[in-house]
């Protein structure tokens, strides 16, 4: 079943300086980043940037810092204004908004998550997580029955009265994401959400996150600088580099297949095993009598087959979903897939 | 001759000097000048007299002297100074009922009613039996030493004032922090304002006010102590958190909402200081303004200086610097209340 496109962003400039017009024209003719700082003394921001985005998948854009990645996500409700290019939401161009229709965007379609948390000091985590709502006109009466709800579903039950300094850092992104499901807008965004968080509790976020996800299916843009972060979330993952888009696509995909030595070097860190999934290296299911060793789901990770296989690479798993068999894994493939990336380029140079 | 005389006949003015007559009045110097004599040519090098305006005019007398400078700038003012006062006298008017309501309430009132609700108001803004304690018994020490009327004619001026100075400084600050260049325009005017010898701003303000009337002192107060609350609001507004104003911009927040809902609450710890200045300033103002009739302890120090009464200046001096104490505390108390609930 293929999604709707939520978000779509074409062709998208951003230029930052005085007269980025005449730098925009520059950088149209293929001018780098660099020169472009050097020469013309402007910023280049973001370049061609095409990315769409999918009603109810998580689209991850990662990149290191400076790449671009907070100025594009600030572009979708506009906190940034682009130089050239469209912004579509719903099929609509967000450029041509006026400001109470970007307003109405902002209330009611758009809910954002930040780094910093950036909750109100002067109001109870229960009026933090209804500020949208109050922002709309309802009052506190409104919105609590709400408000208690969402602070309870992220583990905040009991914490209603305090305010945001008397909280611990994952307690207060936990009010910064009941803020943004307490406005009940289809789309989330989440500027590095976790990113100040320290790693154990970084972990709890990611998985309170996709439960939230599986039952409210959000269409939620996701930035981070982290790539296991980025591919433990991501059904759509976009890799930003110096304001340019690298890669996109399946997160398992890209990894299997990077298509930029900047990206091996990024992917070379990795556990393998546990970020790729049965599907992206099972093969079509066979008709002969091969013997399975068992039953795998094609969302396994390779670590846990791995271990039901107690290393034996001879043998071979039914890949099944809802008790139909879908696919086959051969241990032999497993094995190949966790090859890192940077050896088989090597090898395919050798073979070349 | 004077040093200059060949200046002005080189360039071909000595008709145009011949026929005028500088018209500024006559100094002490040129006074003593003419009971010597010709003042003597400069010797040397070393005395040449910097081309001033008076130097210049000695060579020719058509060129004005530095005295008709201060002397036009003075009947310029006057000139102006009807129509000046004509819209100006309207629109301070209420600030002379103010004070003097004020003033009339203070003492009117008996003091075991003022007394009680002073206390009242401090309990209920710093929430501390300590300091309602002090400042109760600071009070109880003035009027036993009879200097409750003038104690209380001088709170009455500051209350009236600082509650002025806020209500206007503080829309003046937020203006400041929204615009640039209103900022760029409004700071050297408080740099003035700030700089400028309180003595001196009595001087146009007694030319177009009666001293009679209490506004010409309420007025030097408000310009001298407004000051602080204006900077502070404008600092305050300018240093809010810019990842909460994103927040307020990422959820739709309209000016008006971030302004009342996230500015002006994360900015109230700064324009609080900035109160709490604003009081001290009007207690210094208050005194020097006795000057210019204002009532109040500053009467009694003006007495000291005055008759060198000694006794009767440091006695109502210890009295301003109990007053100081108390507004201080009290407003750096209600401060610390603030500033406890807007911990980040």
């Amino acid at each position: 079943m293929a999604k709707n496109i939520k978000i779509s962003i074409r062709n998208l400039y951003k230029i930052f300086g005085p007269t980025p017009d005449v730098a925009l024209e520059h950088v149209r003719k293929g001018m780098g980043k660099a020169d472009l700082l050097e020469q013309q003394r402007h910023v280049l921001g973001l370049r061609d940037i095409n990315v769409d985005m999918k009603d109810g998948e998580i689209t991850v854009i990662m990149g290191l810092s400076g790449s671009g990645k907070s100025t594009l996500i600030r572009h979708l409700n506009r906190l940034i204004d682009p130089t050239a290019g469209e912004i579509r939401v719903d099929d609509e161009d967000i450029m041509n908004y006026t400001g109470e229709q970007l307003r109405k965007l902002r209330r009611e379609r758009m809910s954002m998550v930040f780094q910093k948390f950036a909750l109100l000091p002067h109001k109870t985590v229960l009026e933090n997580a209804g500020m949208a709502k109050d922002i709309r006109g309802y009052t506190t009466a409104d919105f609590e029955a709400d408000a208690r709800k969402w602070l309870a579903r992220v583990g905040l039950e009991g914490n209603e009265y305090q305010y945001p300094h008397q909280l611990s850092g994952g307690m207060q992104q936990r009010v910064g994401i009941a803020r943004a499901l307490v406005s009940d807008a289809p789309i989330m965004l989440m500027d590095e959400a976790f990113s100040a968080l320290d790693p154990l509790i970084r972990s709890d976020m990611q998985d309170l996150l996709l439960e939230l996800q599986e039952e409210l299916q959000k269409t939620i843009v996701f930035i981070t600088h982290d790539l296991d972060e980025a591919l433990k979330l991501a059904d759509h993952l976009v890799i930003l580099k110096d304001g340019e888009v690298v890669q996109q696509g399946d997160p398992q995909e890209i990894l299997l297949n990077p298509g930029d030595p900047y990206i091996v070097d990024f992917i070379s860190d990795i556990n393998r095993a546990r970020v790729l999934r049965v599907r992206s290296v099972m093969s079509q299911p066979d008709d002969g009598d091969t013997d399975f060793a068992g039953d795998i789901a094609e969302n396994d990770n390779l670590e846990s087959v791995l271990l039901k296989s107690e290393g034996d690479m001879a043998l071979n798993f039914r890949v099944v979903r809802d008790g139909e068999h879908i696919g086959t894994l051969h241990m032999k493939d497993l094995a190949r897939a966790l090859v890192p990336t940077a050896a088989s380029a090597e090898r395919n140079k050798n073979a070349a | 001759m004077a040093t200059y005389d060949s200046l002005f006949s080189s360039l071909g003015l000595e008709q145009w000097c011949s026929e005028g007559k500088s018209t500024g009045p006559m100094s002490m110097a040129d006074l003593l000048n003419k009971t010597k004599g010709e003042s003597a040519e400069p010797a040397s090098i070393w005395e040449l007299p910097f081309p001033s305006m008076d130097a210049l005019n000695e060579s020719c007398a058509a060129f004005p002297q530095s005295r008709e400078l201060t002397k036009g700038l003075e009947q310029g003012f006057l000139a102006i100074k009807d129509s000046l006062s004509l819209v100006l006298d309207p629109l301070t008017q209420p600030l002379s009922w103010f004070l003097d309501g004020a003033l009339y309430a203070m003492l009117n009132t008996p003091w075991w009613i003022v007394i009680p609700l002073l206390l009242a108001v401090v309990y209920l803004v710093t929430k501390s039996w300590k300091l309602m304690l002090f400042v109760g018994g600071s009070i109880v020490l003035l009027a036993f030493i009879d200097h409750y009327d003038y104690a209380m004619q001088t709170l009455a001026i500051i209350f009236v004032c600082a509650f002025l100075c806020v209500l206007l400084g503080v829309p003046i600050g937020i203006a400041m922090a929204r615009s640039n260049s209103l900022q760029r325009m409004i700071i050297p005017v408080l740099d003035m304002l700030q700089t400028l010898p309180p003595f001196v701003y009595l001087i146009p303000l007694i030319f177009l006010f009666s001293v009679t009337e209490s506004k010409l002192y309420g007025i030097a107060i408000i310009l001298y102590a407004i000051v602080p609350v204006i900077r502070l609001t404008n600092l305050g507004i300018r240093l809010v958190d810019k990842d909460v104003i994103e927040a307020a911009d990422a959820f739709g927040m309209t000016p008006r909402q971030k302004l009342y809902k996230v500015q002006i609450p994360l900015a109230l710890p700064n324009i609080m200081a900035g109160v709490n200045q604003t009081i001290m300033m009007s207690l210094a103002m208050v005194v020097i303004a006795s000057l210019v009739s204002a009532p109040g302890l500053g009467v009694l120090v003006l007495r000291g200086i005055r008759n060198l009464e000694l006794g009767v200046g440091l006695v109502s001096g210890l009295g301003i610097v109990i007053l100081a104490v108390i507004l201080d505390r009290v407003t750096k108390a209600s401060l610390a209340r603030i500033n406890v609930s807007q911990k980040q």
